[in-house]
């Protein structure tokens, strides 16, 4: 497997930058560290690399580096250290250390609910009974527009831990199609598929099942053509 | 009377030919003349007799030789008797006389050489030398018929016979050298000492053995166990040359010699072929000679030539000779050779079981029996083990040489205060329970309070002192049993641990190793009674505490510097990822683990130097951990590892 054989050169972006936030709209809170609280973000605030920023609903904040930036929507939660560019080597070794953490797998058993907690297409699907604020969600939220600012690997990176630690979350197939997608799309198909042929388990409406059996395609014939 | 007879004790002619050394036969060993140096391939006791015909016009039989020997470990005594050992000279002086009735009457003279027995010794000093010396035992019992006057009345002559007896000792040193198993080398003495009486009678002197001091030089290539080729020199300008090899049991040998004191060129070849087992050994030999044999020759001949030697000289007639040898023993043969033995890992006894999975030493056997071979190899450390410790056996094909693991058990409350040179034995066993090979090397055995610096074997560490750690954790949580009642039951593991931690680290202190090694760790008891220690001694005090009530731990092994290592404690609080909240709010301070049944279970690194309380150790924990193992990605570089104690 290529994860196995990926030497690591750990990418510059690796290294902290030092954040703001700004464009502060609605409730906008932030942890750091360990902390057990969580504290108003205003205009201006300082966010190092071990705070974790989270929006109620109709919320948005801008946070910016020195030069990466990200705008949060409503019902995110995005960790500052996740605003990072990743090489797709180190994508790689990400999805080797969870499996080496032991990462918890998919039961295939779903109850779905019709719950919407997300404003695009991606959140327009069958889910389980989540509700908007559960900070499974947000954070899959913030994985997403981790990847929409241009940070897919990390976005990856973002939502497998959201996974394991909110495992109703990997029920909800818009995002796991949406993550799969990105893996594809960073030529790691046989994680890709091994991806797809989990979410296949899921309850998929037609339009997931068309998207995930031509992806599933896709990636064979471009394995067997390797 | 001229003394020129060159009548010389045995030298290197044997009636089986010449095999070289070799521990698959025994037979031709009984041949001092081409063993010098003794040296048998048995392992206990070896009987041998040789009974063969010589074809001298009539054929006389007789027993040859008659030997035992008799193996004590590196020790190889031997004796022969050697009945057949002898020639008889029978002549007609060339003097007569006329008796009464004018019949002429010849005078006699008649020389018998025997050789009677033998006595061999050999030592082994290692796999590659051999030495020994070979005591044998000479008679000369000559006669001769003279006439004596006799002086009276008349002059009578009267036949009388002079009758002489003289014995001799001679004694050979020989040494053998091994190379390697293709080649040999020996070298031996001929007539190194001779202790012997003289002839008092005028008339036998001249007709003693001659004890030239000459030497012997043999080599040998033997590049497989059914052709081997032999050379052996006498620095008399005799040499034998011959092939030899065993193949299913049967074994065959051919020798050529040429002899300085006979005709032609090659004097003769001696054919062999046998069959043997693992107890007994059977050899049909022959000796055929190329020249025409002299059965009569004048007594002035024999007085100017003489003969070289007993069984073969220009006076000997072919033979048939029939050997067998019986292996008597209450151990069987030796089936294979322990060539070497590398102990590749220190020896740490507080590991007391990890060399049941890794073997700390292995060995090289060569299988030198033409049979595949069950081998079981053992080891016995002394002060250490009080038994062998045997290791799985293996089989090994026939010549063939395996690699054979040596596993070790140490016992478990074995005590050892400081580092300790000993003496491993290694033993390789086939059939018997006596060790067919064995080999001793030195071992470094380790104080039980030294590590390796690898944190896997810190549950080494964690799980001796466990009756201790049992007995005080139990006493801490007594103290609170009224808050451990009280709580929810799905947090109890977390509240057990956090109530041990603040009460273990009271009165604590950080100190480092003594002189600021890495390989000292003290056990759990030590780190409470002494009330310090470094991270090592800390996550292995409090991961025991925690495991003797039940509680799972894994180490954390940060290897991100490779001079300055760390390691602290990971506790699984058996929660579920949707109880998180029992315990913290904060998403970031655990992470999840499947348990064996495929449950996810959430875990907690704890910095067990964080001496304050139990929160602000989870917290330096998490920071380390988020820090090292998962931003880093250390997890997967390998800089950091996670070891489960169990």
């Amino acid at each position: 497997m290529k994860i196995f054989i990926i030497t690591l050169l750990l990418a510059t972006s690796l290294v902290a930058q030092d954040f703001k936030a700004t464009n502060i709209k609605g409730d906008v809170k932030y942890r750091s560290g360990t902390s057990e609280v969580w504290v108003e973000v205003n205009e201006g605030t300082a966010l190092g690399s071990d705070d974790f920023v989270i929006t109620g609903a109709k919320s948005s904040v801008q946070i910016k580096g020195s030069k990466n930036i990200i705008n949060l929507e409503e019902f995110t939660a995005v960790s500052i250290s996740s605003i990072k560019t990743m090489s797709t080597d180190d994508l790689l070794l990400a999805l080797a250390m969870e499996d080496m953490i032991n990462a918890p797998k998919p039961n295939g058993k779903n109850n779905s609910s019709s719950t919407a907690v997300y404003g695009n297409k991606e959140g327009q699907n069958k889910n389980p009974d989540l509700k908007a604020d559960d900070f499974g969600l947000k954070r899959l939220n913030g994985a997403i527009r981790l990847a929409k600012s241009g940070f897919k690997e990390s976005s990856v990176v973002f939502a497998k831990e959201t996974y394991r630690k909110y495992p109703d979350s990997r029920k909800i197939p818009s995002y796991r199609i949406f993550f799969a997608g990105i893996l594809y799309e960073k030529g790691l198909y046989e994680e890709a598929l091994a991806e797809y042929l989990d979410i296949a388990k899921l309850d998929l409406s037609k339009e997931e099942k068309s998207k995930v059996e031509s992806q599933t395609q896709s990636i064979n014939k471009i394995l067997l053509n390797n | 009377m001229a003394l020129n007879l060159k009548i010389l004790p045995q030298s290197s002619f044997g009636l089986a030919g010449y095999w070289g050394l070799q521990e698959s036969v025994t037979i031709p060993f009984y041949d001092y003349e081409s063993n010098s140096s003794n040296y048998f391939g048995i392992k206990d006791w070896g009987i041998s007799l040789q009974y063969g015909a010589e074809f001298s016009g009539s054929v006389n039989s007789s027993l040859y030789l008659l030997a035992i020997a008799k193996k004590l470990g590196n020790h190889s005594l031997s004796a022969r008797f050697t009945p057949g050992y002898q020639k008889e000279f029978l002549f007609a002086t060339g003097e007569s006389i006329i008796i009464n009735d004018t019949t002429t009457q010849s005078l006699e003279a008649n020389y018998n050489y025997k050789e009677l027995f033998g006595l061999g010794y050999s030592y082994r000093f290692n796999e590659q030398f051999n030495a020994g010396l070979a005591v044998r035992f000479f008679s000369q019992d000559f006669k001769q018929e003279i006439v004596k006057p006799v002086f009276g009345d008349t002059l009578y002559l009267v036949r009388e016979t002079l009758d002489e007896k003289a014995n001799m000792w001679n004694v050979d040193l020989g040494i053998d050298y091994i190379i390697n198993k293709e080649f040999q080398l020996r070298a031996a003495s001929i007539n190194l000492f001779n202790f012997k009486d003289g002839f008092i009678n005028e008339e036998f002197q001249g007709f003693e053995m001659n004890q030239n001091r000459e030497a012997l030089l043999m080599a040998s290539y033997m590049p497989a166990d059914f052709f081997n080729l032999h050379l052996l020199y006498e620095t008399s300008n005799s040499f034998q040359v011959s092939t030899t090899g065993y193949a299913k049991g049967f074994t065959y040998g051919l020798t050529a010699f040429h002899d300085y004191y006979q005709e032609p060129y090659i004097a003769g070849v001696v054919p062999a072929l046998g069959y043997r087992t693992d107890f007994f050994e059977v050899l049909l030999s022959g000796v055929k000679y190329f020249s025409e044999r002299n059965s009569n020759a004048s007594f002035s001949k024999f007085y100017e030539e003489g003969i070289n030697n007993i069984i073969n000289n220009r006076y000997s007639f072919d033979k048939v000779v029939l050997s067998l040898a019986l292996k008597i023993s209450s151990t069987p043969e030796k089936k294979v050779e322990l060539i070497n033995v590398d102990i590749v890992r220190d020896i740490y006894p507080t590991f007391y079981d990890k060399y049941i999975e890794q073997p700390f030493a292995y060995g090289k056997v060569l299988n030198i029996s033409d049979k595949p071979v069950n081998i079981i190899p053992s080891v016995k450390i002394e002060g250490v083990t009080q038994d062998k410790i045997q290791s799985p056996s293996q089989m090994i094909a026939p010549g063939d040489t395996a690699t054979v693991p040596f596993y070790l058990i140490i016992p478990d409350k074995y005590i050892i205060d400081k580092a300790t040179l000993s003496y491993a034995d290694f033993y390789v066993t086939t059939s018997s329970t006596e060790p067919d090979a064995q080999l001793q090397k030195a071992a470094l055995i380790n104080s039980i309070n030294s590590w390796d610096g690898n944190v896997s074997n810190l549950r080494y560490f964690i799980m001796r002192d466990i009756d201790f750690s049992m007995n005080h954790a139990k006493s801490i949580l007594s103290k609170k049993k009224s808050v451990i009642d009280t709580i929810p039951s799905a947090i109890s593991v977390f509240i057990k641990s956090k109530i041990l931690f603040n009460d273990f680290v009271k009165g604590l202190v950080y100190t480092s190793d003594p002189r600021a090694t890495a390989e000292y760790v003290q056990f759990p008891k030590q780190t409470i009674e002494l009330k310090g220690g470094d991270c090592d001694d800390l996550s292995v005090a409090y991961s025991s505490l925690l495991e003797s009530v039940g509680i799972q731990t894994a180490l954390v092994d940060y290897k991100e510097d490779s001079e300055i290592r760390h390691v602290n404690v990971l506790i699984n609080t058996q929660l579920a990822s949707s109880q998180a909240e029992f315990i913290t709010n904060n998403d970031s301070k655990y992470f999840i683990r499947k348990n064996e049944q495929g449950k996810d279970e959430i875990w907690i690194p704890i910095e067990t130097t964080s001496l304050t309380n139990f929160d602000e150790a989870w917290n330096v924990g998490v920071e380390k951990f988020n820090r090292e193992g998962l931003e880093k990605l250390g997890i997967a570089t390998g800089k950091v590892d996670i070891i489960d104690v169990y």
